[in-house]
């Protein structure tokens, strides 16, 4: 019962942040209005309104794709944490443990200097994204006797984020220091200005698709954190969840690259304040992290976009806002993950 | 009685260092086998081969007439449970939810737990004295009580062939009695035990077949009251104790060292 008024809880809670940020920005929409406008719309209730063309233009063209990104990208990013932490047994693994962020990062940074088209930053961000998981798993397998422990994936996986990130650092130092080098920057700060509906369509599919599969593998989730053995002893196939688990939470935290560069600290804290709510069990964990997270990052996009006359970069809101709200959390949190 | 699990020849290493060295044992359907050995000696080495967790370098294991290898890990998790020395679980799983986890092999791929499958981990947890912890969290409970919970995810798991590693370890005094009496029981209700211990007395008290293990080998092998001598005890743990039987038939070892104790004082 407990779990259920979560879950209607931050259901409202997105509906009302989306609602709210689609009236929210240089040009306010009031309340009143954009209901009118949008019961129109969707409904046909009511008269059309007088400014119903600006009005879409500004909501579903501008807008929209940039809320619905910002909700994906925190949905996804809390859901491949809360993922990741099942499968490491620790709390304290957010999504870039297998280098993920590294590498999708570091294919960005090289897409914007070698090239002008947009395209390209996003392929390449998505390509590397998967490459430094896949360097990480190839690391973890150097030692046989081992392979598949879930400390040498660790070990993997910091490994290379460290080769990636000394990568971006050669591509930014090599980088025209005029252009370049600033659009480098700013985009590893993380934001969702950049946001274009053609490309949110083409990755939200996935995205979403990786969110839910990763969701109804919360019952196996749950079991691998008895450790391999009791998993195995158990009937779990623990080497084919832990890939499908990797795959899935790989391909929707570098999509997340793709859309807005790097955001931090979602997939950390999100699950916590998650199985705070709602306790441990991955089942109702993953999707509440979904709604979770998304509400939370269309809030503090909506805050980044309407706060100061210049747009703040999401990356570090989400970081400033974030880490407040984790502290509190943490307080209240302990009996989690005791 | 049938056999339900036997192994032959099992071989296993790491790396240079050799664990086992040819050990075979078999297990009958109702029979309780206990592992005796000092520590390091390769029982949980075995323990896992058993199970299939670990690949032996030679020899191999079947369940049932059939070769473990060619049990799929769903099928093999219906048949054999494991009941681990200990089992740490970061996140606050109720004890009833780590019970539940026994049941996945019994569920279709996606399916959440059915009221059957809320009931038989009820009743496991009745069957071990715990019922009344079914809402604690896990990483909260003692140890000997998480051992007890262990014991019934296994029972909950619905296999007729249980291997614990030392499953008797962690508990106290009362705990360690009750669970050797439900070993008892259970296997009267035609479950098979496989299972590791560092107490003689309770491999004599508890009956059947004693496989006695050192340097990876198996050095004693036989009814459990027959087999464990002084001798034996004097080679497992180059310790000096007396066997002697109470008035009821009850096997005590005595240490040397008591003797001792009282002749000077």
């Amino acid at each position: 019962m407990k779990n259920a008024f979560w879950v209607m809880f931050c259901l409202a809670l997105l509906a009302l942040s989306i609602f709210a940020s689609m009236g929210m920005g240089r040009y306010d929409i009031p309340i009143r209005e954009l209901a009118s406008f949008l019961s129109w719309d969707f409904l046909g209730l009511g008269a059309k309104p007088i400014d119903s063309d600006l009005y879409a233009n500004i909501i579903f063209d501008i807008r929209m794709p940039r809320i619905f990104a910002a909700a994906m990208v925190g949905a996804a990013l809390a859901v491949s944490g809360g993922a990741f932490q099942a499968m490491f047994v620790n709390p304290l693994v957010s999504p870039g443990i297998l280098g993920v962020l590294a590498g999708a990062s570091f294919g960005a940074a090289l897409g914007i200097m070698v090239s002008e088209e947009w395209i390209t930053v996003q392929l390449l961000a998505f390509t590397f994204g998967f490459a430094a998981v896949i360097v990480a798993i190839g690391v973890a397998n150097i030692y046989k006797e081992a392979s598949g422990k879930t400390i040498l994936l660790v070990l993997g996986g910091v490994i290379s984020s460290a080769l990636f990130s000394a990568l971006l650092s050669v591509v930014k130092y090599t980088a025209d220091p005029y252009n370049k080098l600033p659009a480098i920057v700013y985009w590893l700060m993380g934001s969702f200005g950049a946001v274009d509906k053609n490309t949110a369509l083409i990755v939200f599919g996935p995205m979403l698709a990786g969110i839910i599969i990763l969701s109804l593998m919360g019952k196996y989730l749950n079991i691998l954190s008895l450790g391999d053995d009791d998993a195995k002893a158990l009937g779990v196939r623990v080497g084919l969840v832990r890939t499908a688990a990797i795959f899935f939470a790989t391909l929707i935290s570098s999509l997340t690259v793709v859309l807005a560069g790097m955001i931090g600290w979602v997939g950390l804290i999100i699950p916590h304040i998650a199985r705070f709510l709602v306790g441990p069990d991955n089942r109702i964990l993953l999707p509440m992290c979904a709604l979770l997270g998304a509400a939370f990052l269309v809030i503090v996009d909506t805050v980044c976009r309407t706060a100061m006359s210049v747009e703040i970069p999401v990356g570090i809101a989400t970081s400033l806002i974030g880490i407040p709200i984790f502290i509190l959390a943490l307080k209240g949190a302990k009996k989690g993950f005791a | 009685m049938s056999i339900v699990l036997s192994a032959e020849n099992l071989h296993f290493d790491y790396g240079k260092t050799q664990i086992l060295k040819g050990v075979s044992l078999e297990l009958k359907e109702g029979a309780i086998v206990s592992l005796l050995g000092p520590n390091g000696t390769g029982k949980s080495t075995l323990i896992k081969l058993i199970l299939g967790l670990l690949s032996p370098k030679a020899g191999h294991v079947s369940v049932y007439g059939k070769e473990l290898t060619k049990y799929g890990v769903r099928e093999r998790a219906k048949t054999i449970a494991y009941v681990p020395q200990s089992s740490s679980v970061a996140f606050a799983f109720s004890a009833l939810d780590v019970v539940m986890m026994g049941r996945v092999s019994r569920q279709s791929w996606f399916a959440n737990p059915s009221r059957l499958d809320k009931e038989i981990s009820m009743h496991s947890m009745e069957r071990l004295g715990v019922a009344h912890l079914a809402d604690r969290a896990y990483p909260t409970m003692s140890g000997g009580e998480k051992q007890l919970t262990l014991i019934a995810r296994a029972l909950a798991q619905e296999a007729k062939i249980l291997v614990m590693d030392e499953p008797i370890s962690g508990l106290d005094y009362g705990n360690q009695l009750r669970l050797l009496e439900t070993i008892i029981s259970l296997s009267k209700d035609g479950y098979s035990f496989l299972k590791s211990t560092h107490f003689p007395e309770h491999a004599m008290m508890i009956g059947g077949t004693t496989l006695a293990i050192k340097g990876g080998a198996v050095i004693g092998e036989g009814a459990s009251r027959d087999i464990v001598t002084n001798e034996l005890i004097k080679i497992l743990y180059d310790t000096t104790v007396e066997i002697k039987s109470t008035d009821c038939g009850y096997p005590v070892c005595v240490p040397k060292f008591f003797k001792n104790i009282k002749e000077t004082a």
